[in-house]
């Protein structure tokens, strides 16, 4: 049994991990099987389990909002036509297999699969598909990029579908695979501006929503699995436990006593102060941490302001020690790196561009070069929130790193939805502190490489860079042509990439089976008694 | 009585319709876009004003206030942006932990307090007062997230007798509910057994300097019967103000408590719907609090008038 094996210590971190979460509950679970001891039990049927997650999530409607918990939770209950294999590989869920795609690249032919059962009990049509995706493309703001690349979406058969584009868009198929900002599929006759019944065709259906107490959902027992090995999000996906209560727990501390007193099955993101008491709670309790969950970024406004001239933003670079400020945000080396690739090493976006121009440190450079781009002083409004701890640590020190290098500054220490209102207002800030997940497509996150956001990057060599690498289809093409995206980043200074953040989370040695990944998922998951 | 009581329920009224137009000027004043939080990182500008026009944020904040105060008027709280349901619905979840949290603590902190208090006064001087005092004067200075820890700590984690936190599974019974709101009863009361303590000690010593306690000993009274009979009695009426002024004050201010052992109250509701800037919410549950108080101080004055009649008779 788990329960019986010797307690793993936390590990420092790696390099890019194809499991993003839980490497040690990974091999834990894997050393179960090989010894025959978890096989009986981790098909075991029934019961109910507690996840304690960081708050209440933003709806239900997983297309509205690009919030992770939406698309955990939902991601039950709903399924997308593709999704991410255990290689971060693009794999079928909904649709039959890999679409068709022609060799201009501009349509895309997408055969669904037979006998999809829906929660009401019908039969998935191509019908659904098509009024899903529209809906996604009206509502979802990342459904709203997809829209402006698709010249028309049409049903070509009672179950088959064909996406045309206007241009060759390789990221189309991760966007659709994407769980947050879901291009969910749902029952055509549930849908509604406001959705009050959420019918979908995952393993899970909602029960009962109860705002800040739970969100239960129960078994789809005529849930039609595919027939592939599980692999990822990807395969075969059974829901064996009857019951999943998703308990928002926004205090960390309520979090880690909870999972330490059994209450909670499962604790999503706890400090990682708290892995020495993590660590303590085993056999009963698992330890669970994820390299490279995330990177802290620095927004730069190239709107407005100081910071609108380049030369500047890059003397606010130079300025910078990337290294200094993840030391400040995550304390224990183990749960960061600082490294100037954006993607980490042995994924297709690894690259070395720019690495000189990271983590320089250098107070002297930065000043000659600010007083070139004639730099007369005016303060360097940083603005950031205390929601998360370590984007406030990493303000503290990068305000010392600015003004060591002569920039008079201003600390904006404002509450996280003033943060979200204001930095739509190139008016009111310089940069701001924020993070995103590590994504296995580029295009995803963050959203500065695209349109409209916070900072209004815009210029022609974005334009050129991006274009191109968003049209090449090929893999291969596609890694080095980032590494250009990449330079351009470190040239142009619209964001400062800070490092590569571990997470760490907790899970009961009673929850089986569970399988580490960026947004996590209980289906495949058992409870032994 | 009557035009006691219709004089009170006027000051009431006019209390209330000042809370309203605060809250509402207070809520909007602060910065922070309930629309935003709910649309997530990706939502461009664009996404986000589209949205506030389907919320009827973008209307001028005199138009969004008479819709408010219209929709009171017909007794509708309002819808939460966040939460997507009535606000009247999602207070009426949240008021029974609250409400139990909140009677339970004063039960608690009576039970403890009254005894203490009186124990406190009648030896006024000797070492159990001194240690009363004290210990009463440490639990007012005790914050009450770390006492919440601490009792987490031992009684869920170590010993396992209760639940770390939350109010129950889905389909909870009465008594598994209950038992989820001990700790943090057992933390609210004796933190504020600590003020009875002080209240009760304060207002018995003051009645046994009161000739008519002299008298009723010079009477030749039991010590017994002076003290339940004369000085007990009369010394209730501070002890009822400040049992319900504590309950009242634990309906709105039992946050921490709340966060702490993650309960679904009103307090918890509270913190959570500012930080989400969910303002119809935050509106209705302010100015329910704010009814709260009001009606409980209308109700300690009533209960007055039944302890003690001379403040009936000044109504009038």
């Amino acid at each position: 049994m788990q329960t019986k094996k010797p307690r793993q210590p936390l590990q420092p971190a790696q390099g890019f991990a194809v499991m993003r979460r839980d490497l040690l509950g990974l091999a834990a679970a894997s050393a179960a099987w090989w010894c025959g001891m978890g096989a009986a039990q981790a098909q075991q049927r029934g019961g109910a389990v507690n996840l304690a997650m960081i708050g209440e999530p933003q709806g239900l409607d997983p297309m509205v909002s690009t919030a992770d918990l939406v698309g955990t939770v939902m991601q039950h209950v709903y399924e997308p036509l593709y999704t991410f294999d255990g290689q971060w590989a693009i794999a079928p869920m909904l649709a039959e297999a890999l679409p068709q795609v022609s060799k201009d690249g501009l349509l895309y032919q997408i055969a669904l699969r037979k006998g999809v059962k829906l929660h009401n009990g019908r039969e998935l049509n191509a019908e659904d598909v098509l009024a899903s995706l529209r809906r996604w493309m009206e509502v979802s703001p990342r459904g709203k990029a997809v829209a402006k690349e698709v010249e028309a979406l049409t049903a070509s058969g009672p179950l088959a579908i064909e996406i045309k584009l206007k241009a060759p868009y390789a990221p189309l198929l991760a966007q659709l695979a994407l769980p947050t900002g879901m291009a969910a599929i749902m029952a055509k006759e549930s849908l509604a501006p406001q959705i009050k019944e959420f019918i979908g065709t995952g393993p899970y259906k909602l029960k009962e929503r109860r705002p800040d107490q739970f969100i239960v959902l129960v078994r789809h027992e005529s849930y039609s699995a595919r027939k592939e090995a599980a692999s990822g999000y990807a395969g075969k996906r059974e829901a064996l436990i009857d019951e999943l209560r998703f308990v928002p727990v926004p205090n960390a501390n309520t979090r880690i006593e909870g999972a330490l007193s059994g209450q909670f099955h499962y604790a999503d993101l706890l400090p990682v102060e708290a892995a020495g008491r993590v660590d303590k709670g085993a056999p009963a309790v698992v330890p669970i941490v994820t390299p490279n969950f995330g990177f802290p970024y620095i927004v730069l406004n190239t709107q407005e302001g100081v910071l609108a001239k380049p030369a500047l933003r890059q003397a606010v670079q130079t300025a910078t020690g990337q290294a200094e400020l993840m030391a400040a945000g995550f304390g224990n080396p183990r749960f960061f790196t600082a490294e100037p690739n954006f993607f980490p090493k042995g994924t297709p976006f690894y690259a070395d561009a720019g690495a000189k121009q990271y983590n320089q440190r250098n107070p002297q450079s930065a000043k000659e070069q600010a007083a070139k781009a004639g730099y007369n002083g005016q303060p360097l409004r940083i603005m950031v929130s205390r929601q998360y701890e370590f984007h406030y640590n990493i303000a503290l020190v990068l305000n010392e790193q600015l003004k060591k290098a002569g920039f008079k500054t201003e600390m904006q220490v404002v509450d996280w939805a003033t943060l979200v209102q204001r930095r739509n207002d190139a008016k009111l800030w310089d940069l701001f502190i924020t993070h995103s997940g590590v994504f296995p497509e580029p295009m995803l996150s963050p959203p500065q490489l695209g349109e409209g956001a916070p900072g209004g990057w815009d210029t022609p060599a974005k334009k050129v860079a991006l274009t191109s690498f968003n049209q090449e289809s090929d893999p291969a093409k596609r890694g080095a042509l980032w590494g250009r995206v990449q330079q351009l980043v470190y040239d142009e200074v619209p964001f400062i990439e800070v490092g590569k953040f571990n997470s760490l989370s907790a899970r009961s040695a009673k929850l089986q089976g569970y399988t580490p990944l960026f947004w996590p998922f209980f289906w495949n998951t058992s409870l032994a008694k | 009585m009557l035009k006691f009581l219709i004089h009170r329920l006027g000051g009431a009224l006019v209390v209330l319709a000042i809370v309203a137009v605060l809250v509402f000027a207070l809520t909007r004043l602060a910065s922070g876009d309930p629309v935003a939080l709910l649309l997530g990182d990706q939502a461009t500008a664009e996404d986000i004003a589209q949205a506030r026009v389907q919320y009827g944020l973008d209307k001028p904040l005199p138009v969004q206030f008479a819709l408010w105060v219209g929709e009171l008027l017909q007794g509708n709280l309002g819808q939460s942006i966040f939460l997507q349901q009535p606000v009247a619905q999602t207070l009426l979840e949240r008021a029974e932990p609250t409400l139990m949290l909140a009677l339970l603590a004063v039960g608690i902190a009576a039970l403890i307090g009254v005894p203490c208090g009186m124990a406190a006064a009648i030896w006024r001087g000797s070492p159990s007062d001194q240690l009363l005092s004290s210990v009463a004067m440490l639990g007012a200075s005790v914050p009450s997230f770390w006492f919440g820890l601490i009792l987490i700590q031992l009684f869920a984690v170590k010993l396992g007798w209760f639940p770390a936190s939350g109010y129950g599974s889905p389909d909870a019974s009465f008594a598994e509910r209950f038992t989820h709101l001990l700790l943090p009863a057992l933390v609210l009361g004796v933190l504020n057994s600590a003020l009875i303590i002080r209240f009760t000690r304060a207002s018995m010593l003051d009645i046994l300097g009161e000739d008519y306690v002299r008298t009723a000993r010079a009477k030749g009274l039991g010590e017994a019967t002076v003290m339940t009979k004369h000085v007990l009695r009369n010394a209730l009426v501070p002890i009822i103000t400040v049992l319900g002024l504590t309950l009242a004050l634990m309906i709105g201010g039992t946050v921490v408590t709340e966060t702490v052992f993650n309960l679904p109250g009103v307090g918890n509701l509270v913190v959570r719907a500012v930080l989400r800037r969910d303002y119809p919410v935050i509106q209705g549950t302010l100015l329910m609090i704010a009814s709260v108080y009001v009606f409980i101080n209308l109700a300690i004055d009533l209960a007055y008038t039944l302890v003690d009649p001379r403040i009936r008779l000044e109504g009038k």
